[in-house]
């Protein structure tokens, strides 16, 4: 009985070609007959055949880095004989340099991507708190859109240099077509009517009406931008003037604390309003206007501002959009200035102010009853 | 280059190495390390990744050409550089820092150093396997078979290291230990393979 080494000897020395004639013959016939004895000579073969390969395999792997060694130690040669030429300019890599290098070479593109997400994220970040806090503090943008447009009025009214938001806003109502609306009232009884210049600015025809609808063609006598006032006339020929006017206009300032009021269209309706004059100066201590404390609103530019007794104190102009309920108004001082240079100049149609006040020592509701057949809306078209 | 070494044409090579002309080998070792040691540096290895690769890549070379089944349908460098750049993608992708795209100077061609990668990983298991199988085996016979197959020693250099009485004696030991290694080695090998 053969043992499995005993079958290696002979696969061995069959493999080596040392079997006789007769032995070899009865093996190879016998690898043909039986499979599982061919089968133990696969396994052999192939065991044998993968050692001497493996072991060529180390054999070469030695081989391989043998010659690298010998690159490496030529190449230390080269270094060594660079270095050993005083004339040769040498490069020093410092052991740490030469680390910071390999570790930039190694992770040059991560780095990259790192730095341009950390750019990106910089950017995004600042875009998106701009973005967020325009769109939660709408006031805010707001505000500086009003201070924008007291700018523009700045511009325009470059002579007193005095920026108050004006009021004038445009009419909700979509029938009467005219863009923008403000408040108006008799001068005299016949048919002059002053109103706020930035109402009727840029104006290609004026139209007042009055509380009972009835409609008049108007046009600017005078403006005056500085004091933001603006003298109109009627111009219908079936313009039969008015009543007598019930105020009188107030020459001199009137004094802090006073209770006044105003009358005005902000809206289709005549809506009154009133509080007290607080301060003889207003916008940027601008002394050609009072600063009272009357909630105003965009529609109430040109309106009359009256004091109890019923004198005319000053015609509404504007109001500042950060202060809680500034209002501002033209002085009537200046605008009695402005009417008498006028009138000094004798014009066609003589200004017939009025001289006696009807109002002085009625109670308010009276007061306004007569008042508001002398309050009118101008409608602007442009 | 140079120094006074004899330079190769490609054909040339081929057959100097399959003669197991070794100044050859080293002389190809040499002419091509800097191409793939550039390759290696420009995409995020180190100079001794690079070595390792190349020699890595020579070895897959070198085996296809002894077992004469090499088919180069292109230059030598290419068919290196082709290798080269395969094994350091796949080191990449085992870094787990593989980014997708890599720094070529030269276009890839179809080179057949694929099949010929697969090829050679199947022999690297086999010869870890081997590998593995002699640690196990135990002395004697581990320095045995490595002095007969991985050495090559003669049987009576080693009757004589070892101390046997005669050749016989260590042959009869020898195949007794070959006996037990195709046990260990096949035993592993099935193993592995029946995953």
């Amino acid at each position: 009985m053969m043992t499995e080494a005993d079958y290696y000897a002979l696969f061995d020395a069959y493999q080596n070609g040392e079997l006789a004639g007769a032995e070899r013959a009865n093996l190879e016939r016998r690898l043909a007959a039986d499979p599982s004895f061919a089968q133990r000579y696969d396994d052999f073969e192939e065991l044998t055949t993968t050692l001497t390969s493996y072991g060529e395999r180390l054999a070469t792997r030695n081989k391989l880095k043998a010659f690298q060694a010998a690159l490496d130690a030529e190449a230390d040669a080269e270094t060594t004989v660079e270095t050993g030429n005083p004339n040769m300019p040498v490069m020093h890599i410092s052991p740490m340099e030469r680390k910071l290098r390999e570790f930039w070479s190694a992770h040059r593109a991560t780095m990259a991507i790192a730095a341009s997400v950390a750019v990106m994220a910089v950017f995004v970040t600042l875009l998106g708190l701009e973005w967020w806090r325009a769109s939660q503090s709408s006031s805010l943008y707001g505000y500086t859109v009003l201070r924008r447009e007291v700018e523009r009025i700045k511009r325009n009214q470059r002579a007193m240099g005095r920026a108050i938001n004006q009021i004038d806003g445009s009419k909700p109502e979509a029938a009467n077509q005219s863009k923008f609306s403000g408040t108006g009232f008799a001068l005299t009884a016949d048919g002059y009517l002053i109103t706020s210049y930035h109402v009727i600015q840029g104006a290609d025809s004026l139209l007042v009406e009055s509380r009972d609808r009835q409609h008049y063609h108007a046009e600017p006598v005078f403006t005056d931008v500085a004091h933001d006032l603006a003298i109109l006339r009627i111009r219908d020929k079936d313009f039969a003037g008015f009543r007598r006017l019930p105020y009188s206009f107030k020459r001199g300032q009137s004094d802090l604390g006073e209770k006044v009021y105003t009358l005005g269209y902000p809206r289709e309706d005549l809506v009154f309003n009133d509080g007290s004059l607080s301060a003889r100066s207003g916008f940027e201590g601008d002394t050609a206007f009072y600063q009272i404390s009357i909630p105003v609103n965009p529609g109430n530019s040109g309106g009359p501002l009256l004091d109890d007794r019923g004198n005319l104190i000053g015609v509404v102009s504007g109001r500042q959009m950060d202060v809680q309920s500034a209002a501002f108004a033209t002085k009537s001082s200046y605008l009695m200035k402005l009417v008498d240079s006028l009138a000094s100049a004798s014009p066609k149609e003589p200004y017939n102010l009025p001289r006696t006040n009807l109002l002085a020592g009625t109670s308010r509701p009276q007061q306004i009853r007569k008042l508001q057949d002398y309050v009118f809306v101008v409608k602007v078209y442009e | 280059m140079g120094k006074g070494q004899p330079s190769y044409t490609d054909e040339e090579f081929v057959t100097a190495i399959r003669r197991g002309d070794d100044r050859a080998l080293a002389q190809l070792y040499r002419l091509h390390l800097p191409m793939v040691s550039h390759f290696v540096l420009q995409n995020s290895g180190t100079e001794d990744e690079a070595k390792d690769v190349y020699q890595e890549g020579v070895m897959v070379f070198y085996e296809k050409v002894r077992d004469g089944s090499l088919e180069l349908s292109c230059q030598i460098k290419t068919y290196l550089y082709a290798v080269c750049r395969r094994l350091w993608l796949k080191r990449l992708a085992e870094k787990g820092r593989f980014g997708g795209r890599l720094d070529d100077h030269e276009p890839f061609l179809e080179t057949g150093a694929e099949a010929d990668l697969a090829e050679a990983e199947e022999r690297d298991r086999r010869f870890a396997l081997m590998g593995e199988a002699l640690e196990q085996i135990g002395e004697p016979c581990r320095s045995l078979l490595e002095g007969f197959y991985l050495l090559d020693r003669s049987m009576q250099q080693l009757t004589a290291d070892f101390g046997y009485t005669n050749a016989d004696n260590a042959k009869n030991q020898k195949y007794k230990c070959l006996v037990r290694l195709k046990k260990l080695f096949f035993s592993h090998y099935k193993e592995e393979e029946s995953y």
